[in-house]
């Protein structure tokens, strides 16, 4: 029993998490058609300015959505200085690769010129320990497992029930008839961003309560956000949604019965399988679009 | 219908890079009411509406729209304005129902408050919508998707209706439910600017018609000069 919920809990926080990442990927591919390979440093930077604000005396409720705002406003600036410049070109997938590794690698050294190499730790979210079905678990890790879906929740209704969120769900799909039905484009394309860079920088937040905060923490989750999108399909939200969570019950039943080791090549095993027969994602449509 | 033009396009030079499509057209419309663009394919009528509805910006020349320069503003702006262009073929928004493609139509403010009267007239005009308001555009059939998009264009409060083929490709019945509607559309007061295939169609339902031909306007036909079948023939073929 205690096996279970041991795999249990692991899957449900470790997906949570990569949820979180690999949503605001999703979104930025399907309205922008672009992979912003910055968006692991958007999470670090969400940890670091929340670690800053905490530092400069901010109590925690108002420290880490602080933080969070703020990486709206950055997701923002990152689009408009080395996304929007390119919009229209016809190798633009690939020359937004580049731009963005480039931004996010010069965003990442300067987080260690700012803030050095030594790690640090962002308080917990809520501090303790509780047992849940044989296993302990801490108060942090539950507060992440619940509040996940009510963010992912929210923001599929914001997609599906506001007149905005159609806005961005038809930008996705035509940008041209976009234009015609008069949607500010441009503006569109900065609000995808700036919502994938808060709810990286939230990730970052949640990751920095229980582990330690260097400035690189951002390339595995972002390798692992990479993995979910591909895997569930980049053609919606929903997809990467549930590919996280797989995912995320993969890799800890697959750490517990075949080891840490293991576990990253037994996820390509996986993928690579997926892909030979879902070229598309498991859960993908064949068309580009929020749903 | 209108002393003064409702469009005007000023010796406009418009094309994608270096390649340049339209050479120094220029053409009033609404003068006489409707207006037909015709002309061999790949000569530029697509490219002008687009230069017109500013997803292309002319390299030079005017757009006037009611007296408004509008050359070089975003799409956006001229939607505003009240002028909208209904774009060739039927691509719209795959993955959105018909009643968000008619919430997106009524996205600009000029249009907001016409919302309910507009979402009227379009189920009115094609009943067909309303049976299947809450089915993705993707599953629709090539003629309703067409209603979809003329729809769409009907919820964003018209004052000037371009239409770009709106019949391509459609079996003959879809088609003449097409035509009919947009006949009731032009005699509901929009004043419409539509290129078309289908001759016969255009002259039915416009009194001034245009040749575009190799990115310039190479005949005009106002009212009252008549023009057999034959004849705009002989000018597609270059006789």
């Amino acid at each position: 029993m205690s096996v279970f919920s041991d795999i249990f809990f692991g899957g449900l926080f470790q997906g949570s998490l990569y949820a979180m990442m690999a949503v605001g990927l999703a979104l930025v591919w399907t309205t922008i058609g672009v992979f912003n390979f910055s968006h692991g440093v958007f999470m670090m930077l969400g940890a670091y300015f929340a670690w800053q604000l905490v530092a400069f005396g901010l109590p925690v409720v108002i420290a880490f959505p602080l933080a969070v705002i703020v990486m709206a406003g950055a997701g923002w600036i990152l689009q408009a200085s080395v996304v929007r410049p390119l919009i229209g070109r016809p190798n633009i997938v690939l020359v937004v690769v580049i731009t963005t590794l480039a931004a996010g690698s010069l965003i990442e050294n300067g987080a260690l010129t700012v803030w050095g190499p030594r790690s640090k730790q962002l308080p917990s979210l809520i501090e303790g320990n509780t047992t849940i079905a044989g296993v302990g678990v801490s108060l942090h890790q539950i507060a992440i497992i619940v509040i996940t879906p009510l963010i992912l929740a929210a923001l599929w209704s914001f997609l599906n029930r506001t007149r905005l969120g159609l806005a961005l769900r038809a930008v996705a799909q035509n940008e041209d008839a976009s234009h015609l039905v008069g949607l500010n484009v441009t503006a569109l394309y900065g609000l995808a961003f700036a919502i994938a860079a808060s709810l990286a920088g939230l990730a970052g937040i949640f990751m920095g309560g229980y582990r330690f905060m260097n400035p690189s923490m951002g390339a595995d989750p972002l390798l692992k956000a990479l993995i979910v999108v591909v895997f569930g399909g980049i053609s919606s939200i929903s997809g990467p949604i549930f590919a996280a969570y797989l995912i995320g019950f993969f890799e800890a039943a697959s750490n517990y019965y075949f080891g840490l080791y293991w576990t990253p090549a037994l996820l390509f095993l996986v993928l690579i399988a997926t892909l030979m027969v879902r070229p598309e994602g498991i859960f993908a449509s064949r068309s580009r679009g929020l749903a | 219908m209108s002393e003064s033009p409702i469009l005007s396009v000023e010796a406009v030079t418009a094309g994608y890079g270096r390649v340049t499509v339209l050479h120094d057209i220029t053409l009033e419309a609404g003068r006489f009411g409707n207006v037909g663009l015709f002309g061999p394919n790949g000569h530029g009528k697509t490219t002008l509406l687009r230069t017109i509805s500013g997803l292309v910006a002319p390299k030079s020349g005017r757009v006037v729209f009611d007296g408004k320069d509008i050359t070089g503003l975003s799409a956006r702006a001229i939607v505003a304005t009240g002028l909208i262009h209904v774009p060739q073929g039927n691509k719209l928004f795959p993955d959105l129902t018909i009643g968000d493609c008619m919430a997106l139509g009524a996205y600009s403010p000029r249009a907001r408050p016409h919302e309910a009267e507009n979402r009227e007239k379009v189920v009115k005009l094609f009943p067909k919508l309303a049976e299947r308001w809450r089915q993705k555009v993707r599953t629709l059939s090539g003629g309703e998707r067409q209603m979809v998009s003329i729809g769409t264009a009907l919820m964003s409060h018209p004052r000037l209706l371009i239409l770009d083929e709106p019949t391509l490709g459609l079996a003959p019945k879809i088609k003449d439910e097409l035509c009919t509607a947009v006949m009731d559309i032009s005699r509901g007061g929009v004043p419409l600017v539509v290129v078309e295939q289908d001759i016969e169609f255009l002259l039915e339902l416009s009194r001034q018609l245009f040749l575009v031909d190799h990115g310039a306007v190479k005949t005009e036909i106002r009212p009252g000069e008549s023009i057999e079948h034959s004849e705009i023939m002989a000018m597609y073929f270059g006789h």
